[in-house]
């Protein structure tokens, strides 16, 4: 069965069976090309997807998906996600109603361009990194391409579809100077396979990661620090998207509970997600309900304005939803972030302290719940308004909030990162004091 | 799970086409989750998983493709596609006609469930959960539970052109319980999810309750702990879940993936000694019903026991299909894939730390001023310079040799061969805990080991 055919087999069914029913299939189509010592290494190319579904029956929603597209299989999903539904004690639950949202591609010829192509960029990228003094071991040198097209209906007259996707070149090495080694990595990414260049890509791995080469220990002690956005857009998304998410504030998760109207930001903090964003690496024309894409402001000058609801968040707190529902064939309904930034500042002064150029561990070392962190990071010494050298084996902490509100200037230039379920866009981030374990 | 037939001819067809070696590797799955939040189910889902992936050798060249359409159409179209991603067309091997001869092998069942995913109704699971939160309301400052349940049973055929075929069924069922506790100290959490290859009976290894009050004890620890101190310090790291120290600090430095490409700082080490003379350290793909146990590897090999590490001296490395080819090393039953969308690559599966003979209460005598860390939560690694972190759960100060005042958000970062240098004592409480580990061929279930153990120095990360 082809996903449209498996779609309208399950309307149908669920209409006889006097079911509300939502359901969401997404079908990929991936490439990408490693390239090691001078030769592709490996090449994989996929198609794949699922059909997921939402039932709601008597205000009890349930969950199923298959990947299997037989009636067989179809058949047990329905069966299967009425059951779950059933055993939700609370009712309440509902499908948005809906209309036709039309058929987008956000995509357009973008990927098009033959194989030889797209490895030729691959081996360029990896030759280019070899053929550095500095660069120890060239872990993946490579292009990957991804292309997505998303079916969304329900009975509740909910239909649309779109079709995104991207190229990226990434690379992960070692970089060796006397005895010190660091691994680091590098992914650029474009709508656009034309707009890749593998010297652009070499280089800024090159400066990245070369500079934090003979590193020294770090002091333990409170220092002013300087949050690049490889650092900052990470810590954004996984703690401060997870306490502005509706659902995790009605889960009685968030601490921002109770605070909306109030500053909860340095008044030079304004935090936006805007979906429409031409070339947006996650914009979008809708969300996973169907709900069409527009601009939100979250936090405004430090004050927190809104949270970020999905229909049955906006109805449980008696508001309209944002737009920000998600789910993936095979997931649970949800609140995510098309494309997150931070508005940038007008700039910032280095004086003295820790550039932090990277964290690590975040899923282990923050904690949404409390904004609590305590980070591995990588970084460099900032003295008399300049980089002094390269500083490791340091930890920063701290709270989550508690730094949004220290923050004391901000860059004048966004960088994008793709995350989990979006992409962040964040200026360097000036922060007055946080605390640093070392030697 | 396919027919023999057209597993024989797909895989001719690739040799045919010019492959060393052809692999194929076919997979459904059943999973069931459950999400209960302070007595109200939340989320309840299934599903069916079902795919496949080809792997082709050229020498050291891999090509992979994967789909869902496991028809005879999409088999040999996948054929067709990686034949012509390679842009091999034309190179014919004679070897590649006539039927492959296979060696079935299916599996004798040393992991099965003793109550199979779907042997209890919906009902019974919500019961389990619901005892399960009920054990965490332990004090009016826990003020929300939740309980989860995962299930999934796994059926795996792997065959190849080498006249592999192996069958495998893994039924893993895992209960999570988070407790969120409010006070003086803000929110703090705490959690316990075991987790084991068995199906419902793991309720009877670990009584629901049970693991509910672990939960909310650990939260309640949390509340009135106070910021951990920050630099460097000697740190005693509880048993069980502490092995995820190991996990980072050397487990992925010792996996071909990047060992054979060098990137790994252990890479070319075999016969050295590379850790302190206390340390053994072993992966085990057969324990019996361990989280992260399988008959068969996702290559289809037979999993074994591997001794990494033996009284501190490198003895062998995990190794994979490729990783094999790469560096010369014997294939170890170590390839694993998070599912049909990746390429198998060289992986941990439930990897620990010996015991010795000493009692746990002789590591704490020595330390004047240091963290016990008792819990912990998971961890990070770059292999190429062995920078690692991991977080601590449940931490205490050690005064004097004895446990005082609970600390949290104290994470250890470190350089792997450093701190497996400074372990200084094991002692004689070998435990095991379950977890979910990520890498290069996606996530997968592992178990973490180790009894308790004393490092000299390790940067402690907290309140400065």
């Amino acid at each position: 069965m082809t996903f449209e055919e498996a779609r309208d087999y399950l309307l149908q069914k669920a209409r006889a069976m006097g079911l509300e029913v939502e359901v969401l299939a997404t079908e990929h189509r991936e490439l990408s090309v490693r390239a090691r010592e001078g030769r592709v290494e490996e090449i994989t190319q996929a198609r794949q997807g699922g059909i997921g579904l939402r039932v709601v029956e008597g205000g009890r929603t349930g969950y199923a998906y298959t990947e299997e597209l037989s009636p067989a299989a179809l058949d047990w999903a329905l069966e299967e996600a009425r059951e779950n539904a059933r055993l939700q004690a609370e009712a309440g639950g509902f499908l948005p109603q809906g209309g036709p949202l039309g058929q987008h591609d956000l995509l357009g010829e973008g990927l098009s361009a033959p194989l030889e192509e797209k490895r030729q960029k691959a081996l360029a990228l990896e030759a280019e990194l070899r053929a550095h003094p500095q660069v120890a071991q060239v872990g993946m040198g490579g292009y990957t391409e991804r292309e997505s097209r998303t079916l969304l209906a329900s009975t509740q007259g909910v239909a649309g579809a779109f079709r995104t996707g991207y190229a990226v070149l990434g690379v992960s090495a070692v970089m060796r100077q006397g005895e010190s080694l660091k691994q680091g990595w590098e992914l650029d990414f474009s709508r656009e396979f034309h707009a890749l260049e593998p010297g652009r890509t070499a280089q800024a791995f090159l400066q990245r990661t070369g500079r934090l080469l003979g590193a020294r220990p770090l002091k333990t002690g409170r220092y002013r620090a300087y949050l690049e956005p490889r650092a900052f857009g990470p810590m954004l998304v996984f703690l401060g998207w997870f306490m502005l998410s509706a659902k995790n504030v009605l889960e009685g998760k968030s601490p921002l509970a109770g605070r909306l109207g109030q500053k909860v930001a340095s008044d030079l903090f304004t935090l936006v997600d805007d979906p429409t964003l031409p070339g947006g690496l996650a914009s979008r024309p809708f969300d996973a309900e169907g709900t069409e894409a527009r601009r939100t402001v979250l936090i405004e000058q430090g004050v927190l304005r809104t949270f970020a609801h999905n229909s049955e968040t906006a109805h449980r707190m008696q508001t309209r939803s944002t737009g920000h529902a998600s789910r993936s064939y095979n997931g649970v309904l949800g609140v995510a972030p098309s494309n997150l930034l931070v508005e940038p500042g007008s700039g910032v002064r280095l004086e003295q302290g820790v550039i932090i150029a990277e964290v690590m561990g975040l899923h282990a070392g923050a904690n949404p719940i409390s904004g609590d962190f305590s980070l591995q990071a990588l970084g460099l010494w900032v003295e008399g308004g300049e980089v002094a050298y390269p500083v490791e084996n340091f930890a920063v902490s701290g709270n989550f909030l508690e730094l949004l509100a220290q923050i004391s200037a901000l860059g004048s230039e966004l960088e994008w990162q793709p995350t989990m379920a979006g992409a962040v866009g964040t200026p360097l981030v000036e922060v007055a004091e946080l605390s640093f374990a070392g030697a | 799970m396919l027919d023999e037939a057209l597993v024989s001819e797909v895989l001719q067809k690739a040799r045919a086409g010019g492959a060393d070696f052809a692999e194929l590797y076919v997979e459904r799955w059943q999973r069931r989750a459950l999400r209960m939040l302070s007595g109200e189910v939340k989320e309840a889902t299934s599903g069916i998983d079902y795919g496949g992936g080809l792997r082709l050798f050229y020498g050291l060249e891999v090509v992979y493709a994967y789909t869902n359409d496991l028809s005879p159409e999409g088999l040999l179209e996948l054929v067709e596609t990686l034949v012509r991603l390679r842009g091999s067309a034309g190179r014919v091997d004679e070897q590649g006609r006539g039927g492959l001869d296979f060696r079935k092998a299916a599996a004798q069942g040393l992991h099965a469930p003793r109550v199979p995913f779907s042997a209890k109704d919906k009902r019974y699971r919500l019961e389990r959960l619901r005892e399960a939160e009920a054990g965490a309301w332990l004090a009016p400052e826990i003020k929300q539970v939740q309980t989860q349940l995962l299930e999934w049973e796994q059926e795996v055929l792997v065959a190849n052109s080498e006249g592999v075929w192996a069958e495998d069924r893994r039924v893993r069922t895992r209960l999570v319980v988070t407790a969120i506790a409010q006070g003086e100290g803000g929110m703090q959490t705490g959690t316990a999810g075991p987790g084991l290859s068995v199906g419902l009976e793991l309720f009877d290894r670990y009584p629901p309750a049970e693991v509910g009050r672990r939960a909310a004890q650990q939260a309640l620890v949390n509340l009135r702990a106070r910021p951990a101190p920050a630099g460097s310090m000697p740190v005693v790291i509880g048993n069980g879940f502490g092995g995820v120290l190991f996990h980072e600090a050397l487990g992925h430095l010792l996996e071909t993936t990047s060992v054979a490409r060098k990137t790994s700082v252990l890479a070319d080490r075999l016969g050295e000694e590379v850790a302190s003379p206390v340390v053994t350290y072993i992966d085990d793909g057969t324990t019996p019903h361990g989280f992260g146990s399988s008959e068969f590897d996702d290559e289809g090999r037979p999993t074994e026991r591997t001794v990494l590490i033996e009284k501190g001296v490198l003895k062998s490395y995990m190794v994979d299909r490729w990783g094999s080819l790469l560096t010369g090393y014997r294939p170890t039953g170590s390839g694993r894939r998070q599912d049909y969308t990746f390429a198998p690559t060289s992986r941990m599966r439930n990897t620990f730390i010996a015991p010795s003979t000493t009692p746990k209460e002789k590591l704490f005598e020595g330390v004047e001023f240091g963290l016990y860390a008792a819990d912990m939560g998971g961890g990070q690694v770059r292999p190429g310079s062995g920078e690692y972190n991991f977080a601590v759960k449940e931490g205490y100060i050690i005064r004097h040799g004895r446990i005082e005042e609970p600390v949290r958000g104290a994470i250890l970062v470190g350089k792997g061969p450093e701190s497996i240098r400074r372990i200084v004592a094991v002692s004689d409480d070998l435990e095991t805990g379950p977890g979910m580990c990520g890498s290069l061929s996606g996530s997968l279930p592992v178990e973490v080991g180790q009894p308790h153990l004393l490092i000299s120095e390790i940067v402690v990360g907290g309140q400065a």
